[in-house]
């Protein structure tokens, strides 16, 4: 058997423990070794307070007992997103971690409420959600696993503190066998023929060298950007916000998701945990001055802040390919969109899991880089284009920011989706991607697009059966959920976190 | 104000278009369509048979045909697999068994495994990890009732003349109105049709016109815009010749593939014969020669009558055009290699029905339409191509000139990361997936370099326990299921009794 892959990661933010431990626990020791550099001069960015629920396979994938992981992230459960006067000033909507309408009927529901709604019908679709009624009365319990049950429809996410997480992986990565090293990168060196990263040389003077390099370095990019001088694709003509002021305060109601709520020049955050809340305003300093921004946070918190703000600076944007030579970059060295969907830990966490199973050997197989940059390039574009319809789709016309994404042109992938939808309530399916059509949905209609025409399949029911048959199920639902536990009550029980628990560093979480 | 779609005119003939005419119906009859099918001169011979995948059934499910009378109606044999054999020189035959994909993330699977066996001196062939393919060799139809995570399904060989007459029936007693004739003239009005003209001087107006005319594409083929894109250049055969044989007996529960040198051959078993095919290049050889090699082709005596016809393998380069949708060969074609010929009208349809434009006075929808159905024309002609592509017949034109041509990037791809890594890069609208592909390229003789590097996580001793548990319940699903001339009689035994059951 050859010499295992010497593998090196450069930085130890969420995405460099996430790949370390995945790395060190799914590939066996005579395949790779994984080594970590970080320096604990240099704060991490700590993305992602909110998670999206593919984050439990990942957990699930590498050997990570949920309760356990909860208790130490002091995590809660997340069932969506609400998005307050997004669409136009007053609107209030989910964005649910499951179906509208009965199970393996989504195709057709969201046509059959279209018809029902001319029919008189005056029940908002969220009202066919379990996972948005649920979220909405702040309950919570686990998906029943029978495929059929009306409460099998959903799934979950977390809400937790990114900075325990990444304290909690590193604990298990290296007892799992990845060596740590403390020290800061003063130069790269690489191969004077082929440019690939050689090794990385230490301020202490130690030598790192590897044979594939991941670059976790986050916004300086330092391997895959500034030594690979891979080119920086910029897209904040679509997503202007530039800057994020993020600040803890003391917990108030538990609710089982994230609100996001559209600002001045932005939006705000509340992503509720165990023992406080995370707060934040996401916003573009073409259209509000930072201070201005703090001053707006602070009056908007809804309890007292723990902390001064902390600000962030950023552009929305991915570098051209995310492995270049023998270097991967996962997280913000490869790109960064804006937490409005709770995708950075997705985006991480998607890259490992397509770069473990393509793993190259000593030498790249370019045959290896290419699959993964298109699947990658697959996810980035998707997201992109789903978070940019959030903007788009306003008609909020009181702010500067709001009147000029009205206007924008969008990429035409998106502008076919929604001129599509507004004409047929059709939403295109995509095999690789995050967002199901469930999602777009939500947004679609959530944002004030209601569509002018719906499937003429949709017409083949009598339309009294039809009202009788969603009220009935509106009414199901609304019942099985009054079963369910209230979600700190759920909480308390599953993965209640011990007080004793230091809260987590001073580092900035978006 | 625009109105909703009232009118829809059906033009094609046979199977293709009592599909589509049976499926419309079932959907918007309801919701109050009136659909009409002009219904053009037949292109089937009493020698065709259609060879079809396991979605079908799917399709038979959805507008309410029962199965068992494709049995006792149609011949129709069920299919677990299709058998490759003479592709790759020396190497032996194999089996694209039809399983049911593993659900999602099920983990590594056993391709993986299989890879690094291989590697490591494991003997068993891949296709004895395929419950299809194993079903296959041994005459058994897959029916896993159980929700086991090992699942095959069969598709059926059957009378294209039965099954039309079938569907016809079908269709016509839902109520469907329909006339014999010929399309004389199409009135179009920008890029619309206002009418159609039929042979005997009636005009035709609609809201919306399918065609499912096959290749002769008598609405789309006159739309601007909607080109035949020809894909010879990767697909030589352009001459198809079908005759029958005798019925095997026992019957197989697989058709039959053979490459010879200016093309191929195949046998479709049926309950009263089996169906001949040969698809051949004209360049290379002349429908003649072909005819006279057929019995040595085949390994059997050839009976009655032969049928020669054209082939042209391509897209539209629309295939909605105003108010013109192409549905089935009118749309795409190919040959009968992989069992696609009524899956492109299936295809179409199901699209069809999923975009069902809103109103009569824009089609948005044609555009998400045209889209899907051309990736999934080409991911399909990236599947056949693929026999073409890796085959190991040297010193002959066709199969040198097949193995030499550069292939289309979505299936370069394809062909690179499976080399590297034995796995595949699916695409939107696939047909066909990893099981499929991997069948195919393993049964071509294209082997991984390398494998999934997570498989070494498990113990050699583990490694080899999974390997056998999976072959001995492969082969215990395998036995119980019934031997195919079993099933056939089975099902026609049922429906008698039901049909003289009382009450």
């Amino acid at each position: 058997m050859s010499e295992p892959l010497d593998i090196v990661i450069l930085g130890g933010g969420t995405a460099g423990w996430m790949a370390a431990t995945a790395l060190v626990s799914l590939i066996p020791p005579n395949r790779c070794r994984v080594r970590l550099v970080e320096s604990e001069e240099i704060g991490i960015v700590g993305v992602g307070e909110a998670t999206f629920p593919e984050i439990k396979n990942f957990n699930d994938a590498i050997g990570i007992d949920e309760a356990e992981m909860m208790r130490a992230t002091r995590a809660a459960f997340k069932l969506g997103i609400e998005f307050v006067d997004w669409g136009f000033k007053g609107s209030r909507y989910t964005h649910p971690f499951g179906v509208h309408g009965p199970v393996g009927m989504d195709h057709i529901f969201h046509h059959r409420w279209l018809r029902a709604r001319h029919l008189g019908l005056t029940s908002d679709i969220e009202e066919y959600s379990f996972a948005a009624q649920a979220a909405r009365n702040c309950r919570f319990e686990l998906p029943e696993t029978r495929q059929s049950a009306i409460n099998s429809a959903y799934s979950y996410a977390y809400h937790f503190d990114a900075g325990l997480y990444s304290v909690y992986l590193r604990g298990l990565a290296e007892q799992r066998g990845v060596i740590r090293t403390e020290g800061k990168v003063q130069d790269v060196v690489q191969d004077p023929e082929t440019g690939d990263i050689r090794s990385l040389l230490l301020e202490s003077g130690e030598t790192i060298s590897g044979d594939l390099f991941i670059d976790c370095s986050g916004f300086r990019s330092l391997l895959l950007g500034k030594t690979l001088g891979v080119d920086w694709e910029d897209w904040s003509k679509w997503l202007p916000c530039d800057r994020a002021l993020a600040v803890p305060s003391e917990r108030d109601e538990l609710s089982p998701f994230t609100r996001s709520t559209a600002m001045e020049a932005g939006w705000r955050w509340r992503i509720p945990l165990q023992h406080r809340t995370g707060n934040g305003y996401v916003f573009s300093t073409s259209f509000i001055d930072e201070d201005e921004a703090a001053a707006s946070l602070m009056r908007n918190l809804g309890t007292n802040a723990l902390a001064e703000p902390r600000m962030l600076k950023f552009q929305a944007g991915r570098r051209v390919v995310n492995w270049a030579k023998n270097c991967v970059a996962i997280g913000l060295a490869g790109g960064f969109l804006e937490p409005l969907e709770s995708t950075s830990i997705y985006l991480i966490q998607v890259a490992i899991m397509q770069l473990v199973p393509l793993l190259p050997g000593k030498i790249v197989d370019p045959r290896l880089r290419d699959e993964f940059n298109r699947l990658i390039d697959l996810q980035y574009e998707r997201i992109r284009d789903f978070l940019i319809l959030h903007y788009k789709l306003n008609s909020r016309e009181d702010a500067e920011i709001w009147r000029y994404c009205a206007a924008m042109d969008v990429p035409e992938s998106l502008t076919r989706k929604i001129e599509l939808f507004r004409h047929s309530a059709v939403i295109e399916r995509y095999r690789d991607g995050l967002f199901p059509p469930t999602s777009w949905l939500s947004v679609f209609i959530g944002q004030g697009l209601i569509p002018e025409g719906y499937s003429p399949l949709a017409d083949a029911v009598p339309g009294e059966s039809l009202i009788a048959h969603m009220d009935r199920f509106r009414a199901e639902i609304l019942d099985r959920v009054e079963e369910m536990r209230r979600h700190d009550r759920f909480i308390d029980l599953y993965c209640a976190a011990e007080p004793s628990i230091v809260p987590a560093g001073p580092e900035m979480r978006l | 104000m625009n109105r909703r779609i009232e009118r829809v005119v059906v033009v094609g003939a046979d199977a293709p278009a009592w599909m589509a005419a049976a499926a419309l119906q079932r959907s918007l009859g309801g919701a109050g369509l009136q659909l009409r099918v002009i219904e053009l001169p037949t292109s089937i011979q009493p020698v065709d048979a259609y060879s079809a995948l396991p979605e079908l059934a799917g399709f038979h499910h959805r507008i309410g045909l029962e199965e068992d009378l494709l049995f006792s109606l149609c011949n129709a044999v069920p299919i677990a697999g299709q058998r490759f054999s003479n592709w790759s020189g020396a190497a032996p035959p194999f089996i694209h068994g039809y399983d049911r994909s593993p659900p999602p993330g099920a983990g590594l699977g056993f391709t993986q495994l299989w890879i690094k066996g291989r590697q490591k001196g494991l003997r068993t062939d891949f296709e004895n990890l395929s419950l299809g393919a194993v079903a296959a060799k041994a005459g058994r139809v897959p029916m896993t009732t159980q929700e086991t995570e090992l699942r095959a399904s069969f598709g059926y060989n059957i009378d294209a003349g039965a099954y039309s007459a079938l569907l016809r029936h079908f269709t016509m007693r839902g109520g469907v109105a329909s006339k014999a004739a010929t399309v004389a003239d199409v009135e179009t009005e920008g890029d619309r049709i206002s009418a159609i003209i039929l042979g005997d001087g009636e005009r035709v107006e609609a809201d919306l016109f399918i065609d499912a005319s096959g290749p002769r594409a008598v609405l789309i083929g006159r739309m601007a815009g909607a080109e035949f894109e020809s894909w010879r250049e990767w697909l030589p055969c352009d001459r198809l010749l079908v005759a029958s044989a005798k019925a095997l007996k026992p019957l197989p529960a697989f058709s039959q593939i053979s490459a010879f040198r200016q093309g191929w051959i195949g046998l479709f078993p049926l309950q009263d014969r089996t169906a001949v095919v040969a698809a051949y290049d004209s360049r290379q050889i002349s429908d003649q020669a072909v005819l006279e090699d057929l019995p040595a082709l085949a390994s059997l005596p050839i009976g009655g009558e032969a049928v020669v016809s054209s082939l042209a393998q391509g897209v539209r380069r629309r295939t909605w055009v105003g108010n013109c949708v192409a549905v089935g060969e009118s749309a795409f074609s190919l040959e009968p290699l992989d069992a696609v010929q009524l899956h492109i009208a299936h295809y179409c349809i199901s699209q069809l029905m999923t975009l069902f434009p809103v109103e009569t006075g824009t089609f948005p929808e044609a555009e998400l339409y045209d889209r899907t159905i051309r990736r999934t024309a080409i991911n399909l002609r990236d599947f056949q191509f693929t026999h073409y592509k890796l085959n190991r017949r040297f010193d002959m034109p066709l199969w040198d000139g097949c193995r030499d041509a550069a292939p289309p990037e979505t299936l370069q791809r394809k062909l690179d990361l499976f080399a590297a890594r034995g796995r595949i890069p699916l695409y939107d609208d696939e047909t066909f997936q990893e099981q499929a592909w991997e069948s195919l390229f393993i049964g071509h003789g294209l082997m991984p370099q390398s494998y999934d590097p997570r498989v070494d996580a498990v113990p050699e001793q583990d490694h080899i326990a999974q390997m056998q548990a999976r072959l001995n319940d492969i082969v215990g699903l395998v036995g119980t299921m019934p031997l195919v001339d079993d099933f056939v009689v089975g099902t026609e035994l049922q429906r008698q009794a039901e049909a003289t059951a009382p009450g």
